[in-house]
């Protein structure tokens, strides 16, 4: 290449780009002192390659259409072994030559490029390409969140080192400048020696996330202690029933004698603070009085955790019934399916946002677009069919919220307050408070014995679209369209903690069985694992193709269930932060989520008007790539589906004893 | 370049008083407002989702609008269907049509009823993972297909592979086996080996994927083939062979088989030559119907009411030809008595009287349809018979063994008299039979036909009642009388002296249908009468 021409491109490139001064200046030089231009071209050729392009770059659209057509059609002829992991680059290339186009405003032949190969990703990231489909702009890319976190971030693509040299190989060749352009500022290879991997492996590396996956990958490696709570009520039964095998060998069955007594010592020693070992020998003794529970072996195995939050205390009686619950517990399996109750809304006028069912069943309460919660007691719901002897002892609750303005019967109580659609409500553990979200962005805390409202707490900026309880009550998470997630306490009308990260809407929340996590869900596809006392992001789970409308915990800490608008529902490991497998089967959005108690089962609810019943046991032994290689096993795990009459589910609720509680609208359609 | 074209930009903002909009304003807008409204719609769709949705509302349009703080849209509340029509003389303008509602009939209308009051009612959606049937769950029927569909699906580990139309793989070996079974039937089905072949359809174990392949070629051949003799018969021997394997699991494709085993039964001509002996591939099928019918009848319940049906149509159709009739016999008659009882003796009369005229000298002069038209009459006389020994053998006293062995000896000779028949006797026995029939077809009938019926119809019918015994071995001996001069003669003929006398037999014991059995037995009587002076004439000759 000879001096000439390279004046001739500087110059074409000056006049290109704009610059008048420069090209004058830079004319006048090389008029000047032709022969003073020192700059060694002849030596570079991948700069003489560049300034070639520059040059040559007067038909930029054509070209990007041009090349990116060559590269996939190469792409496509590839060597079958290479071509799964080539044909994952052509995504983002397509991507950012759309990207590329609109930046630099050749609107109409970017739509065209768009049009002529968007069928190719469709199968893939449909979503995305809805959104990007509405970039029309510069000012666009800027704008809209995804576009703008594509342009910032590179995509990271694993692939071995012979697909990269042939990559590059034919880039170079072939001199498609624009390709190799994109892929050097844009896709960052994570080359690795030997065979190419397997396709099933890395579901996430397609999908474009705002943060790159080192990131993600460096949040992972953080340590976190999924272990359920030291001295849990659970586990001092379990001790006890330990214990209480011991104990049988030795002494039988003759403890009866001392039931009362030790009753009773129980109940001072709760009195005077729980020394625990104490209460633990007390439960011990009772507990050979009754039904001898079978033993599972999941929840001890499980690592005790000591909980980061100060807890409430729970009152004594309150402990009794609930140790008596697990107690009476039903072991679920595949062989033993749960009842299942069912709750249906009727007359909604298509009004009901969310429902929520207490812990123990006897409570439903339902959010309103009109910004109404209301609540039914369904133990006076049996009642109220006539029982007028027992109508005396219902007059301790306060009556006028019984009695509607007119006088007229209702059969629930109404709690008004919020001045926008109620989007989510939640029962404390207890069942005396209800927390209510709504599109006013507050959230509301009611008294079920007061039948009043209690406290508002303001904190989002936007609706807030999920709150829950912690599974101890006194605190609860909220997750809000403000893209954060809050972390309160009963006590005080600000967050103690915000959760921000998330780069779209916080759809959905669920607390770790030990308080010390929240888990969230959101419309930018992914769930996140937050720290509770620090704040910090502990894990991104990356796999969903839709937002994620719901999670669950499940109740040994160790799993959580996710699912997503296109009716996947996902288990992920907390500690390793991978998949252990899709769960599919529902064809629309899953609403609703639910762990059984002791953790075989998981329940899901879904617009598809149908309660599944998952067996999870089987698969949290299987790891993802072992299922891969065992075919699509996963179907094995529903164990049964229990259609409803026209009702979407909204919500499910394991009772304590393992009975499923299930809500729901029955909608006229179909 | 937009979805939203520059018209549009123009007539919105003619709407809100911008009338002197640039192109290039508009043009410009356009792109924005397009990422505006799909803006608009993600918001919209969240808000959707979290009010547990599937389908967009207005409301939920207004509440994406709200989160952008942007003015609702007033006036498109989801009371019903938004209805648009279309602007004049604009092609792609719509609007919405507004009614006028008049502020005096609004305060005027009578109050609307009160919406109900929203309620929970509960009810077990599952016990113990069974849904019980209440009306409140979903209607078993709807459960039962799709759960069934489900249930295969999770318990099968890849029910989808299963359902999907794979193609059905052959084994070489067994393609061999196949090519060499058709090519010995269609060309050397004389052979020995076509025999061997016969032989090994009928045990080998292995065999169950080719039955499709069996079916389908037979169907195809039968089809085809029914100008060859020698094909048909082969073919039908394969069919045999088939329904003998116990290995094989043949009812799927019995649908598919039986019209061709029809064919080969009812056809109006099988073979095209003179030599074909046709009458034994008829007899031959029919037993391989009567074989399917008894495997088989149980499980289909409507194999055996469309054959006999099929059958019955062949026989009392005039228009068919004698070689049908003589099929359809053979078929119902294998079928078993009392399907001769029921359907063919009713039909006796009528048919015989078509017959007759078919069998006479005088009346047909075409030797081969007169020996079709005789041999039709053997086969009814045999259905008939049959069906008779059956009626015997109800009666306690009859069945003794020597008439057992001796209608088994008898039909024996029957068919070996019957194949001599169509070879040897052929010329010979048209003169003897004309002679028969000379006269006495109406003249020994009218008299004689009445003084057997006081004498054998009348009379015992007392006797039935008190003795039964005499009765029966009185009218054994000439039975056994007839027999042996039968076996003398060697003749076919014979039988129907013998199944006259069983006849009489039967329509004497059988009380209860006295007078129907009356008519009827007059009737067979005619037949037979006709038939009374053929042994004279043989014992002449």
């Amino acid at each position: 290449m000879d001096e000439e021409q390279v004046v001739k491109f500087v110059e074409t490139y000056l006049k290109k780009k704009g610059f008048k001064q420069a090209e004058l200046a830079f004319q006048d030089e090389v008029q000047h002192n032709s022969n003073a231009n020192s700059v060694d071209i002849h030596s570079d050729p991948d700069l003489s390659l560049l300034l070639l392009s520059l040059s040559q770059s007067e038909d930029t659209p054509a070209r990007y259409n041009d090349e990116y057509s060559k590269l996939r059609s190469w792409t496509h002829s590839s060597l079958d072994l290479y071509k799964p992991e080539l044909l994952r680059v052509l995504y983002p290339v397509f991507v950012h030559c759309y990207m590329d186009l609109v930046a630099k405003g050749h609107m109409q032949e970017a739509r065209t490029f768009f049009n002529s190969f968007r069928e190719d990703h469709e199968m893939m990231h449909l979503r995305d390409l809805q959104k990007l489909e509405g970039v029309l702009s510069p000012s666009h890319l800027e704008e809209m969140e995804f576009a703008h976190t594509l342009r910032q971030s590179k995509v990271n693509i694993k692939i071995c080192q012979y697909s990269n040299e042939l990559l590059m190989q034919y880039l170079r060749n072939t001199k498609s400048t624009m390709m190799l352009g994109i892929v050097n500022d844009h896709i960052n290879f994570q080359v690795s020696p030997g065979q190419p991997s397997l396709i099933s492996d890395d579901a996430e590396v397609v999908t474009l996330i705002g943060s790159s996956q080192d990131a993600a990958n460096q949040i992972n490696k953080k340590e976190i202690h999924w272990g359920l709570l030291e001295d849990s009520l659970e586990e001092r039964l379990e001790n006890a029933g330990a214990l209480l095998s011991d104990s049988e060998k030795t002494e039988g069955e003759a403890k009866e004698g001392d039931l009362d007594e030790t009753k009773r010592r129980s109940i001072e020693g709760g009195k005077q603070g729980a020394s625990v070992k104490k209460l633990k020998k007390d439960k011990a003794a009772s507990a050979t009085a009754k039904v001898v529970r079978p033993e599972t072996n999941t929840g001890s195995m499980a690592p005790r955790v000591k909980s980061e939050l100060p807890l409430p205390v729970i009152p004594t009686e309150v402990e009794q019934s609930i140790v008596e619950d697990l107690r009476n517990r039903v072991q679920l399996s595949s062989a033993s399916l749960p009842s299942a109750s069912f709750y249906t809304f009727i007359n909604t006028h298509n009004g009901l946002n969310c429902s929520s069912i207490s812990h123990d069943g006897s409570l439903v309460a339902g959010g309103f677009s009109d910004s109404s919660l209301k609540v039914w007691d369904m133990a006076k719901l049996g009642q109220q069919s006539g029982n007028s002897v027992l109508q005396g002892e219902n007059d301790t609750a306060p009556s006028e919220h019984v009695l509607g303005p007119n006088g007229v019967k209702r059969s629930y109580s109404l709690f008004q307050g919020h001045s926008g659609p109620v989007y989510s409500a939640t029962f404390s553990p207890l069942g005396d408070f209800v927390l209510s979200s709504s599109a006013d962005t507050t959230i509301r805390l009611w008294s079920t014995k007061l039948n009043a409202n209690l406290v508002c707490y303001k904190g989002h900026n936007y609706p807030v679209w999920d709150v829950q309880f912690s599974p101890v009550g006194h605190y609860f998470a909220s997750a809000s369209h403000d893209r954060t997630a809050r972390i309160w306490s009963m006590d005080r009308i600000q967050p103690l903690r915000i959760m921000a990260g998330h780069l779209s809407d916080v759809d959905c929340v669920q607390w770790h069985a030990n308080c010390n996590y929240i888990a969230t869900g959101s419309s930018d596809k992914t769930v996140r694992l937050w720290d509770v006392q620090s704040g910090e992001c502990v894990r991104i789970f990356i796999g969903h193709r839709s937002m994620i409308l719901s999670l669950a915990m499940s109740p040994d800490g160790r799993y959580m269930a996710s699912a997503d608008e296109d009716g996947t529902i996902m288990m992920w490991d907390l500690s390793s932060g991978r998949c252990v497998l899709p769960l599919m089967g529902h064809n629309s959005c899953v609403w609703t989520l639910a762990f059984s108690c002791e953790g075989s089962m998981l329940a899901s609810g879904s617009a598809d008007c149908t309660v599944k019943l998952w067996d999870v046991t089987t698969s949290a032994k299987v790891t993802m790539t072992e299922e891969s290689k065992s075919g699509s096993a996963n179907r094995l795990r529903s164990l049964k589906t229990l259609p409803t009459k026209s009702t979407p589910v909204y919500t499910l609720r394991f009772s304590r004893r393992n009975l499923l509680f299930a809500a729901g609208v029955l909608s006229k359609s179909v | 370049m937009s979805i939203v074209p520059k018209e549009t930009i123009e007539v919105i903002a003619q709407s809100i008083g911008i009338n002197n909009l640039s192109e290039d304003a508009a043009l410009s807008l356009a792109p924005d407002v397009e990422y505006r409204m799909r803006e608009v719609m993600q918001e919209a769709i969240k808000c959707m989702r979290h009010s547990k949705r599937t389908i967009l509302t207005s409301d939920d349009v207004d509440a994406a609008l709200n989160l952008r703080n942007v003015e609702p849209i007033y006036g498109f509340a989801s009371g019903g269907p938004l209805q648009f029509k279309r602007a004049i003389g604009h092609r792609d303008l719509f609007y919405i049509d507004d009614k006028d509602v008049d502020f005096k009939d609004v305060i005027e209308a009578p109050l609307p009823k009160a919406p109900l009051d929203t309620s929970v009612v509960c009810h077990w959606l599952a016990i113990e993972g069974v849904q019980p049937a209440i009306p409140e769950n979903a209607p078993l029927e709807v459960i039962a297909p799709p759960s069934d569909g489900k249930n295969s699906e999770q318990k099968d580990k890849l029910p989808v592979d299963i359902k999907l139309p794979v193609k059905h793989v052959l084994s070489r070996e067994l393609q061999l086996y196949f090519d060499k079974i058709t090519e010995l039937t269609l060309r050397r089905s004389d052979s020995a080996l076509f025999k061997e072949a016969l032989v090994s359809l009928a045990t080998d174990s292995g065999l169950h994927p080719l039955v499709p392949y069996f079916t389908c070629f037979i169907a195809d051949e039968v089809a085809c083939g029914l100008n060859d003799y020698k094909l048909l018969f082969a073919l039908m021997r394969v069919v045999w062979s088939l329904l003998q394997n116990p290995h094989i699991h043949i009812e799927p494709y019995l649908h598919q088989l039986m019209p061709s085993v029809v064919t080969c039964l009812v056809a109006k001509r099988l073979g095209n030559r003179f030599a074909d002996n046709h009458w034994e591939l008829r007899d031959f099928t029919a037993s391989l119907v009567a074989s399917i019918c008894k495997r088989f009848g149980h499980i289909y319940g409507s194999l055996q009411t469309r054959l006999t049906k099929t059958l019955l149509n062949a026989l009392l159709d005039p228009k068919r030809s004698l070689t049908q009739h003589y099929g359809a016999i053979q078929g119902l008659a294998a079928l078993g008595p009392n399907v001769v009882r029921l359907l063919v003796l009713p039909n006796l009369e009528p048919y015989l009287r078509v017959l007759e005229p078919e069998m006479l000298l005088e009346k047909q002069r075409n030797e081969m349809k007169r020996y079709e038209a005789w041999r039709v009459y053997g086969a009814l006389l045999r259905a008939a018979g049959k069906c008779i020994y059956d009626r015997l053998k109800i009666f306690p006293p009859l069945p003794s063994p020597p008439a057992h062995a001796v209608w088994r000896d008898n039909r024996k000779i029957v068919t070996c008299s019957n194949k001599r028949k169509a070879g040897t006797e052929h010329l010979e026995q048209p003169p003897p039979k004309r002679l028969a029939t000379d006269g006495p077809v109406d003249v020994v009938s009218t008299d004689l036909s009445p003084s057997h019926m006081p004498g054998e119809a009348i009379t015992p019918a007392p006797s039935n009642d008190s003795n039964v015994g005499p009765s029966t071995s009185s009218a054994h001996m000439p039975n056994s009388n007839d027999l042996d001069r039968k076996v003398e003669r060697g003749k076919g003929d014979h039988r129907s002296m013998k199944t006259s006398a069983i006849l009489n037999q039967v329509w004497k014991d059988d009380l209860k249908s006295g007078h129907l059995v009356a008519s009827l037995f007059e009737l067979f009587g005619q037949g037979i009468l006709s038939f009374i002076p053929a042994p004279e004439m043989s014992l002449f000759l």
